[in-house]
């Protein structure tokens, strides 16, 4: 067969798309024959519009804190079980109107596989937490800032993420007033009121006085602004935290509501 | 895929609350008044970002939202600390995904990109059952939407990119699927299916808030001052 003559293989494929023409040649058999071998290549795919980053791990750290709103007035019980006795109740709304927030700080499951969260309540003493069932709550929000009050040093500190965010000079409660120590959350935020004494915003925490128990609206510690900016740095208040007006305004555009408050 | 192959969401809320949310927004015409019910909350009234159409961008951010709704439900799973074994390692591996998803969207859009809706899972992040019958109801209903949004698409590249997040839906899907117990595949062809039946299916569960809560107010303080 060699010697009658040449054979030629070729094998060829056709894609529509593109029309490529692949053809290949034994050149055993013709090495005389030019290769006639031609790729036309198809359109390469489209580029993606999407930079898609790697798959992102959670990132909280130790500065995260966890809270929710209140969906519903509950009871709160000293254990995560219906038949608890009840260590206070939880209501919908605060005493300035808006809805209640409570700092989250544990969960568990009860016999009957209903889930309860455990909470900080807005009571005295300061500092009491309670189980509420979760349907009362809403989502869960999450904060990665903390605010810091200092009340030997008199100076407010917000940290993001662990890192100073601002620092400002601050009026704290009279020595018959003080200042009540713990761990509280920022429960609101009013502003465009009338009412020179409190500035231009306040933020209302969880923290309550315990001594001017029949404090109207219930003796909360508010975080505001001033009309008496002289007496600052000082103990010079009910127990609530005053700062300077363009400090408030500066942390009103910083911290949020939800923000976890620790005062020390 | 159909409809009815869906996990049906408001059975994961035993007291019939989703089911009654549904209704109340159907009563109230919400879903036909509003257009389209949940996700038209969170859709940009207009975009032109450059470079893309703009019926382009108007998908993208429809995308986001399923994707900010995915991320968060995982992201909350993971935190809540509830789920184990499998499924756990699931959560983590398709929620840190679907926050990739949502960086490179909101890259993509920038400024055009709809802003992050508030959640409210309802204690299903914390529930394994719950958690993965619902993970099965969102990755399918995200390979829905997907493929019901590809025949908008102009941009080439922007389909590209939409085949690639596709298929990886699909294999969440397929994952979910298995983890709870379903055959991850039984029909010979999906179904792409309308934002209508997308949105009135989120609608349906509430987990988007409609109302957020009211955090701040013009009341004069009385605090101790």
């Amino acid at each position: 067969m060699r010697g009658r003559g040449a054979i030629a293989l070729g094998v060829a494929a056709g894609i529509a798309a593109g029309g490529a023409v692949i053809a290949v040649n034994d050149a055993t058999e013709q090495p005389a024959a030019p290769p006639r071998a031609s790729v036309a290549l198809a359109p390469p795919p489209a580029r993606s519009a999407l930079a898609i980053p790697p798959p992102e791990g959670l990132d909280d750290g130790p500065d995260v804190s966890r809270w929710a709103h209140v969906r519903t007035a509950t009871a709160a019980r000293t254990a995560p079980r219906l038949g608890a006795a009840v260590v206070g109740r939880v209501a919908e709304r605060t005493p300035e109107g808006t809805t209640t927030v409570v700092p989250v700080t544990g969960r568990a499951e009860d016999a009957g596989g209903r889930l309860w969260l455990r909470v900080t309540l807005p009571k005295l003493p300061n500092g009491t937490s309670g189980w509420v069932p979760r349907r009362a709550l809403g989502g869960y929000e999450i904060s990665r800032d903390k605010l810091v009050i200092d009340l030997a040093a008199e100076r407010l500190t917000l940290l993001r993420r662990g890192k100073i965010a601002m620092r400002a000079p601050i009026g704290v409660g009279q020595s018959r007033w003080p200042t009540p120590r713990g761990r509280f959350i920022v429960r609101n935020r009013l502003e465009r009121f009338a009412s020179p004494e409190y500035g231009p915003v306040a933020f209302g925490t969880s923290a309550r006085s315990a001594t001017l128990t029949d404090w109207p609206a219930g003796g909360f510690i508010g975080i505001h602004g001033t009309n008496r900016p002289d007496l600052l740095p000082g103990r010079v208040s009910h127990g609530c935290i005053r700062l300077r007006n363009p400090a408030i305004l500066r942390l009103a555009r910083l911290m949020p509501v939800g923000t976890p408050v620790e005062i020390r | 895929m159909s409809l009815s192959d869906l996990p049906d969401l408001a059975a994961l809320d035993k007291d019939g609350a989703l089911e009654e949310a549904h209704a109340g927004l159907t009563r109230a015409g919400f879903i036909v008044g509003s257009a389209i019910g949940g996700l038209a909350l969170w859709l940009p009234s207009s975009a032109s970002a450059a470079k893309i159409p703009a019926s382009d961008q108007d998908v993208l951010n429809y995308a986001l939202v399923l994707e900010y709704l995915q991320a968060a439900f995982y992201t909350e799973s993971e935190r809540a600390g509830a789920l184990k074994g499998k499924a756990k390692k699931a959560a983590t591996t398709v929620g840190a995904v679907e926050r990739a998803h949502v960086k490179a969207f909101r890259d993509l859009l920038g400024k055009k990109a709809v802003g992050k809706p508030q959640f409210d899972f309802q204690g299903v992040t914390e529930d394994q059952k719950k958690f993965l019958k619902t993970a099965v109801a969102f990755e399918d209903l995200a390979v829905a939407a997907y493929k019901g949004q590809a025949r908008r698409l102009k941009s080439k590249a922007v389909l590209t990119s939409a085949l690639g997040i596709h298929t990886v839906e699909a294999r969440h899907a397929a994952w979910m699927r298995y983890l709870n117990g379903n055959v991850p595949a039984t029909a010979a062809f999906d179904r792409p299916l309308t934002r209508p039946a997308i949105n009135k299916i989120v609608a349906s569960t509430n987990f988007i808030v409609q109302k957020k809560p009211k955090t701040s107010s013009r009341r004069k303080p009385r605090y101790t001052g």
